[in-house]
């Protein structure tokens, strides 16, 4: 604007206006440029602000001189006509290449700029940070609080796997498979560990009778029948492949897999000796579940001859099964 | 608060973060955050009408304009929940009648809509533009002819697969003279006419209209009409694909197709006249979806219209495609993300058709971005199923659906254990699984170790123990449905892992071995559980505690007890035995 002194030559002939941040810093910057902000425009037009240090455009307070740096930034680009959507986008990309902060007070600032197009721009960056991450990962990404109370999520937070009866559950079955495969006695030790334990089971299973009879074999026999099958495949089987393989991931699994694969293996190579202390683990480990396994055993086989004269059922489909066979049975 | 901004820039952010699972994030981050979401959430989805009351949603969400409620499980599309059970919508409706004025969406699922809550929806929501009905019943062409008359803003109308009390189809022509902005018209499992004049008039004047489906009764003859006044189509199924074999006929629909530059998807060709089939081919190289699903073609022509079929990405389909078509599929589709193959006759005693797990191991090794699969069939092998989980990784949904129950590996005789750990293993992003086939606890094993992030999981016939589902409840970490029919797996399982339950909308177990002694134990401990016992042998508390029940569905609820149970729902609650509902 007061141009007319320059000592130095200014190639472009821009004219400035001047502005002030919250902070009190005034500064001159290129009036086309911060024209593109709506309320810096309003200001301009309408009440005849900027034109002289002593008129300097007052910004709103979320402005700061950084913030305002970018923000011209973004409008000396786009103020320019001849661009192609490509370019303007590509700028767009790569200006929203922010930390977090910068991001937040630069939506925050735009919006008091009435900037919309960089304020959609900016609030379309600040979604992208906040999607697929979890509550605690936003908190932590936007550094805020953590003061909603455990009823106000109104989720369960106990960690499943470390409530005490699926551990109980786990270490007992883990530990039955460990017995067989090493053949040790691991009972002494694990006892006392797990009786503290035991009473939160029993009350959970106390109302199904303790129980054990004789034919705990009966399992052990069904599971040999499927290794005598299974030792008909040769050992070097793409199934046996894929067993390898997935020993590999056993660090989130509450079981080993490794442990349980070699299960049959082992059932194969017994001695009746061996057998029977295997029936009596059985046994025991079912007692200390307190569980009912031969009534359960008797009901799963007759259950099992009962179902198999059921007509077969579809499931599983997409519904309607009905309509692909012109039957509408709708009960 | 570090960075901190007003609020309604923070709104402007939030209206960016659309997806439930991202809103309910945001809403659990911090007292602030959980205001301004509730109070800029659009769009709720309920997935267990029972876990929350409309009260409930109406205090927290004030201003939604959309909602997706889903009522009966999943089960009941296989006739497994007793008529009668529940999933009514009216009291949903009256609700948002009088607070959501500005409501425009209603999506159902399984849910039971009566003529009166159409009534109440087509006279309280001004601005209403969506009703869309998936599997639902209740209601009869009088609710369908309120929603015509009175939407004056409706976009979309769509009744999916629903069972519709057919008065007449003079409901059609309540739709009046000026309205005309309709986007989305499923009128598919309609049976009575509809009056094809009124149809006619209705389509010609919507020039907004994108997806057309008709219902079996109109005519093949009628489809030129139709189509010539809507080239702008996008998505259109036909109604009975058959007439008299006439060449002006033909011509006249092939020249009709071929005017829809625009048409992405087809579906309907109940009755197919094979003759007529090549009338759509040239709008085969820009389907992306296909529903042939109705359709009895047979497969030379089959796989030859499939396979014209470049850019398909979606194909649901009868077994007549037979593995020579699945081939000629992976041959052609390369773009195919998902495959329905459903049997022509699930109930006969021998195959009818040639389609065997060769043709999934196809489609499987063929089409790169497959991700999705539903797979009716009579044989499968642990070799078939390890070979796909190899070649597709990518897969998220995998359901198989062996025809008869507990078939092994028809190669080997072995349980398919191992085939299905295969897919669980290496497909590390499914998240819907559906289990078929003789399987022992072994798969189980397989699944709660690898099966992270399945969301639901269908099981029957399937398992050995309790230790079955010990671990799938103990695993699989994401599980939200659970769903079992007909397994040895009772109390020790369940009553170990209650906790678990609450982590899940829903557990559905009918014809196990769970006790009514644990449902009431479970009811008791469990306050944010609903356990119902659905039982149609009379009240529970008449048989000895551990007599098994004959169906049990538990889910979390924040709405408390239910109080629209029918007679043979035996609801347990903590503070009686059980109490007649």
């Amino acid at each position: 604007m007061s141009e007319g002194t320059m000592a130095v030559v200014r190639p472009e002939m821009k004219s400035y206006i001047w502005v002030k941040t919250a902070d009190g810093l005034i500064q001159q910057v290129e009036e086309e440029v911060a024209m593109f902000c709506p309320m810096i425009c309003r200001e301009v037009i309408q009440m005849g602000m900027g034109s002289s240090k002593n008129y300097a455009i007052s910004l709103p307070q979320r402005v700061n001189p950084a913030t305002l740096g970018l923000i011209l930034d973004y409008c000396r680009f786009h103020q320019v006509s001849g661009r192609s959507n490509k370019e303007r986008k590509t700028y767009d990309e790569k200006f929203v290449r922010l930390d977090t902060k910068k991001l937040c007070e630069l939506t925050s600032a735009a919006d008091s700029l009435q900037l919309r197009p960089l304020v959609d721009l900016t609030s379309r960056a600040l979604a992208r940070m906040i999607e697929g991450k979890t509550p605690e990962e936003i908190r932590e990404t936007f550094n805020l609080p953590d003061d909603l109370t455990e009823e106000e999520k109104l989720e369960p937070l106990r960690n499943i796997t470390d409530d005490p009866r699926i551990r109980l559950l786990n270490r007992l079955y883990a530990r039955k498979r460990r017995e067989l495969r090493e053949r040790e006695q691991l009972k002494n030790v694990e006892v006392e560990e797990e009786h503290g334990d035991e009473r939160s089971v029993d009350d959970l299973l106390s109302f199904i009778n303790g129980g054990n009879g004789d034919s705990k074999g009966v399992k052990v026999t069904k599971g040999k029948k499927k290794n005598r099958r299974r030792k008909d495949q040769p050992r070097g089987s793409s199934s046996n492949n894929e067993n390898g393989n997935r020993t590999k991931d056993s660090a989130v699994g509450t079981f080993s897999p490794k442990l349980e694969l070699d299960d049959g293996d082992i059932d194969d190579e017994l001695d009746p000796a061996m057998k029977e202390e295997l029936d009596r683990e059985v046994e025991d480990f079912a007692r200390r579940l307190n569980c009912v396994w031969p009534e359960r055993m008797q009901e799963i086989r007759t259950f099992d001859q009962e179902s198999r004269r059921l007509l077969p059922v579809p499931i599983n489909g997409a519904g309607s099964l009905k309509r692909y066979t012109g039957l509408h049975q709708r009960q | 608060m570090a960075y901190s901004f007003p609020e309604e820039v923070l709104e402007h952010v939030f209206t960016f973060v659309t997806s439930d699972k991202d809103r309910n994030s945001v809403s659990l981050v911090c007292k602030s955050w959980y205001e301004i979401e509730r109070g800029s959430r659009r769009r709720v989805f309920i997935g267990n009408c029972y876990a929350v009351s409309p009260a409930i949603m109406i205090r927290r969400f004030p201003e939604v304009r959309s909602v997706e409620i889903k009522g009966k499980p999943h089960f009941a599309d296989y006739n497994l929940v007793p008529e009668g059970w529940g999933g009514y919508v009216y009291p949903w409706i009256v609700a948002m009648a009088r607070d959501y004025p500005l409501l425009e969406e209603i999506r159902l699922k399984r849910m039971v809509v009566s003529d009166d809550a159409l009534e109440l929806i087509s006279r309280s929501f001004k601005n209403f533009k969506v009703l869309a009905m998936s599997s639902c019943e209740g209601f009869s062409t009088d609710g369908l002819a309120a929603i015509a008359s009175n939407c004056k803003n409706l976009r979309e109308l769509d009744l999916q697969e629903c069972d519709v009390d057919d008065q007449s189809g003079h409901w059609f022509c309540h739709f009046p003279d000026t309205f005309t902005s309709l986007v989305s018209l499923n009128i598919a499992c309609i049976e009575s006419d509809v009056s094809l004049p009124a149809l006619e008039r209705l389509v010609a004047r919507c020039p907004n209209l994108r997806s057309l489906r008709l219902n079996r009764a109109v005519p093949l003859e009628k489809l030129p009409y139709l189509l010539c006044r809507a080239p702008q189509l996008v998505e259109f199924g036909t109604g009975a694909y058959s007439a008299e074999l006439r060449t002006d006929v033909f011509v006249n629909l092939a020249s009709a197709f071929s005017g829809c530059k625009y048409l992405k998807g087809l579906s309907g060709f109940w009755d197919v006249v094979p003759a007529y089939i090549p009338a759509v081919y040239s709008l085969c190289s820009g389907l992306t979806c296909l529903n042939l699903s109705y359709a009895t073609i047979q497969t030379p022509e089959l796989a030859k219209l499939v396979s014209l079929c470049h850019n398909l990405q979606r194909l649901w389909v009868l077994d007549y495609i037979e593995d020579t078509g699945l081939e000629a599929l992976a041959a052609s589709c390369k773009d195919l993300r998902e495959l329905r193959v459903f049997p022509s006759d699930p109930f006969g005693a021998e195959p009818n058709v040639a389609l065997t797990e060769q043709g999934l191991v196809s489609v499987s090794e063929g089409c790169p971005k497959l991700e999705s699969v539903l797979y009716f069939c009579r044989q499968m092998s642990n070799a078939a199923l390890i070979a796909i989980a190899s070649n597709r990784p990518n897969l998220t949904r995998f359901r198989l659906c062996i025809l008869e129950p507990r078939v092994p590996d028809y190669l080997t005789l072995e349980p398919l254990d191992e085939g299905f750990g295969a897919i669980v293993e290496r497909c590390k992003n499914l998240h819907r699984l559906s289990l078929s086939g003789l399987l022992t606890d072994r798969v189980f094993q397989y699944i709660g170790t690898h099966g992270k992030k399945i969301e639901m999981l269908s099981i029957a016939f399937a398992g050995d123990s309790d230790l079955g589902l010990h671990h799938v409840l103990s695993g699989c970490e994401s599980l939200k449905k659970l769903e079992i029919r007909d397994c040895p797996f009772g109390d020790k399982a369940l009553l170990a892992n209650a906790a678990k339950l609450e982590t899940m909308r829903s557990l559905w177990m009918s014809s196990c071995q769970v006790s009514y002694g644990a449902c009431k134990l479970l009811g008791q401990k469990m306050p944010r559980l609903n356990v119902e016992v659905i039982d149609e042998r009379g009240p529970p508390d008449s048989r000895p505690e551990s007599c098994f029940v004959e169906k049990l569905y538990i889910y979390r609820t924040v709405a408390g007890r239910r109080m629209d149970m029918p007679n043979f729902i035996w609801k347990i609650d903590k503070d009686t035995g059980f109490r007649l509902s």
